[in-house]
């Protein structure tokens, strides 16, 4: 539904996107993630035909955005970023100027208004001035105009930024709805609202694609060999040497307090032989475990954190010498 | 065509939402008032020169809009910018040319409006003498094509950047440099300068169009100039996404 081929986008010497490709489906979710900063809004932006790109193509629903704009972007309802909408005007008046500005005949506009309204859940507040609205509201009245042209394609850039949890709550729960009409794409740098929502994700981080995939293809490709957490009373001496001799265990490493997170090879479940060598050597076990797999969280940190103070408190912590990480 | 159209019933509702229009509708008036009755002093006097009734009227009152005009279209597309709107506004399926054609011509018909009132003069006149109607005609036509070119340059100033005074204070300095060519023009000694500079002299050409003339030359140079800083406003509204 939407191509983004190669997109770039150079502010002067800063480059903000550097050859982003990506595609959303027909139907699907797509949720972009990245750290403030990433590039996100800019992509969105080239998309949208807002800002054009320094380099690179995007077509929506077969259109050229650059060679058919006005085709391409009546397919594109857009809620940007900073909802900016005329205070002045009443909820209903604003919705006939966008349906206007959209093309709509009049007779269309009779029936889009009624109906975005309504799927927003904005009916009983048509008639206020948009300028006494609260941000939640606000936020709605800028949904309702984005698939007030019935469009094929949402683009949603941080849609619940600003909003109180009760409104998140609501906010979310109107994009699901509208994900079952519209393909959607939908911008974010918060995780939960991408494990909630989205088919499939696409992580940006400094203007490039560093990770894509469904969370959960994302999650196992990235949670790594299983671990196992084990706690022993008094911290014996030689359990380190034990329990690496453990089968199936590759690598031991201290956590600490007596305790030891034992990364185990793919498939393995050590904990039955674990527990026996305690048993053997007649230590008392106070924790076995598995160790939680990575959540997105954690790979979405992973992927972006790369600043050097980071890396080398993780060199460290690894046992490592920064220099080795250097190299 | 939608855009213009929508753009321009848009901008006129929110002329008459603010506050500020009816400021400065209330301040014409009071000043075009104040000419009226100034004018009136003029025709009861027996020694004052002869020439159409409102030729004083329409020479005079035209000065207030290097006043007027900027404060009508500093917020055009300035407020767009500064609030963001603009990111809604161009995504949507209209060009820059609609969005700036439709603001303008907001703008133009709201200027019309402030101007409205005082056909009141020309009819009240009309009580105690009999108007010649056609002067009074070419008089509001050169308001609306000075208009026009005017209207145009704060359009222009106001698609430069996102705040509003700064799209006033721009406006005033090109209309007063405009203003400015008309007095250059009497003081120059060269030929050439004086003979350019008359063709810009906006002094002489509303005194032709307060009398009656309505030269095709004048009609070109307004319609041109205002074409021209629309496109002007245009482009700079296209460069604005390039930064």
């Amino acid at each position: 539904m939407i191509e983004a081929q190669n997109l770039s986008r150079r502010y002067g010497d800063f480059t903000a996107v550097d050859g982003i490709s990506f595609s959303v489906n027909e139907g699907e979710i797509l949720g972009m993630l990245g750290p403030n900063g990433a590039g996100k809004t800019t992509t969105i932006r080239m998309i949208t035909g807002f800002l054009p790109p320094t380099s690179g193509t995007v077509t929506v629903a077969g259109k050229d955005l650059f060679e058919s704009p006005r085709e391409a972007r009546r397919q594109v309802g857009y809620l940007p970023e900073n909802v900016a909408l005329y205070s002045e005007m009443r909820v209903d008046e604003y919705l006939a100027y966008r349906a206007r500005l959209e093309g709509l005949s009049r007779l269309d506009l009779r029936q889009a208004i009624p109906l975005s309204l309504e799927r927003c859940m904005l009916t009983d507040v048509r008639h206020q001035i948009i300028g006494t609205l609260s941000k939640g509201y606000r936020q709605r009245v800028g949904l309702a105009t984005a698939i007030l042209h019935n469009p094929r394609v949402l683009v949603l850039d941080e849609p619940t930024v600003g909003l109180d949890p009760k409104q998140i709550i609501s906010i979310r729960e109107l994009i699901r709805q509208l994900g079952r009409e519209h393909t959607l794409l939908l911008s974010t740098h918060i995780l939960p609202e991408v494990e909630l929502l989205c088919d499939r994700v696409v992580i940006i981080d400094k203007g490039r694609i560093i990770a894509e995939g469904t969370p959960q293809s994302l999650r196992e490709s990235w949670t790594g060999n299983p671990g196992v957490r084990v706690t022993l009373k008094g911290a014996p001496a030689d359990a380190a040497a034990t329990l690496a001799r453990v089968p199936g265990v590759v690598a031991v490493k201290p956590a600490g307090d007596g305790s030891w997170v034992l990364e185990c090879a793919r498939g393995a479940d050590s904990r039955e032989d674990v527990f026996r060598a305690a048993v053997e050597r007649g230590w008392v076990l106070l924790e076995l475990g598995r160790e939680r797999g990575a959540t997105l969280e954690d790979i979405f940190v992973r992927l972006t954190t790369h600043d050097a103070a980071h890396d080398a408190v993780g060199a460290a912590e690894a046992g490592e010498t920064p220099q080795e990480v250097v190299s | 065509m939608n855009g213009v159209l929508a753009t321009f019933r848009r901008e006129l509702r929110a002329y008459f939402f603010s506050p500020l229009a009816y400021v400065v509708l209330c301040f014409f008036l009071l000043v075009s008032g104040i000419i009226f009755i100034f004018l009136v002093g003029q025709l009861n006097d027996p020694r004052s020169a002869g020439g159409p009734p409102l030729g004083f009227f329409f020479r005079t009152t035209w000065l207030l809009l290097l006043l007027i005009v900027p404060v009508l279209t500093m917020r055009l597309i300035s407020e767009e910018l500064r609030s963001g709107s603009i990111e809604v506004l161009m995504t949507a399926p209209v060009t820059e040319g609609q969005v700036i054609g439709g603001k303008f011509l907001a703008a133009l018909v709201f200027y019309l409006f402030l101007w409205l009132p005082t056909i009141v003069y020309a009819l009240s006149i009309n009580l105690y003498e009999k108007v010649d109607w056609g002067p009074v005609a070419s008089g509001y036509l050169g308001i609306l094509l000075i208009g026009a070119l005017f209207v145009s340059i704060g359009v222009f100033a106001s698609a430069m950047t996102r705040s509003q005074l700064l799209a006033a204070m721009i406006t005033v300095a090109l209309l007063l440099l405009l203003f400015l060519l008309s007095l250059f023009g009497e003081l120059t000694t060269s030929d050439l300068a004086k003979k350019t500079l008359e063709h810009l002299n906006i002094w002489n050409h509303i005194d032709e169009f307060a009398s009656g003339i309505v030269d095709t030359r004048r009609l070109v140079f307004y319609l041109s100039g205002t074409l021209f800083f629309l496109f002007l406003a245009s482009r700079a509204l296209e460069d604005k996404k390039w930064r």
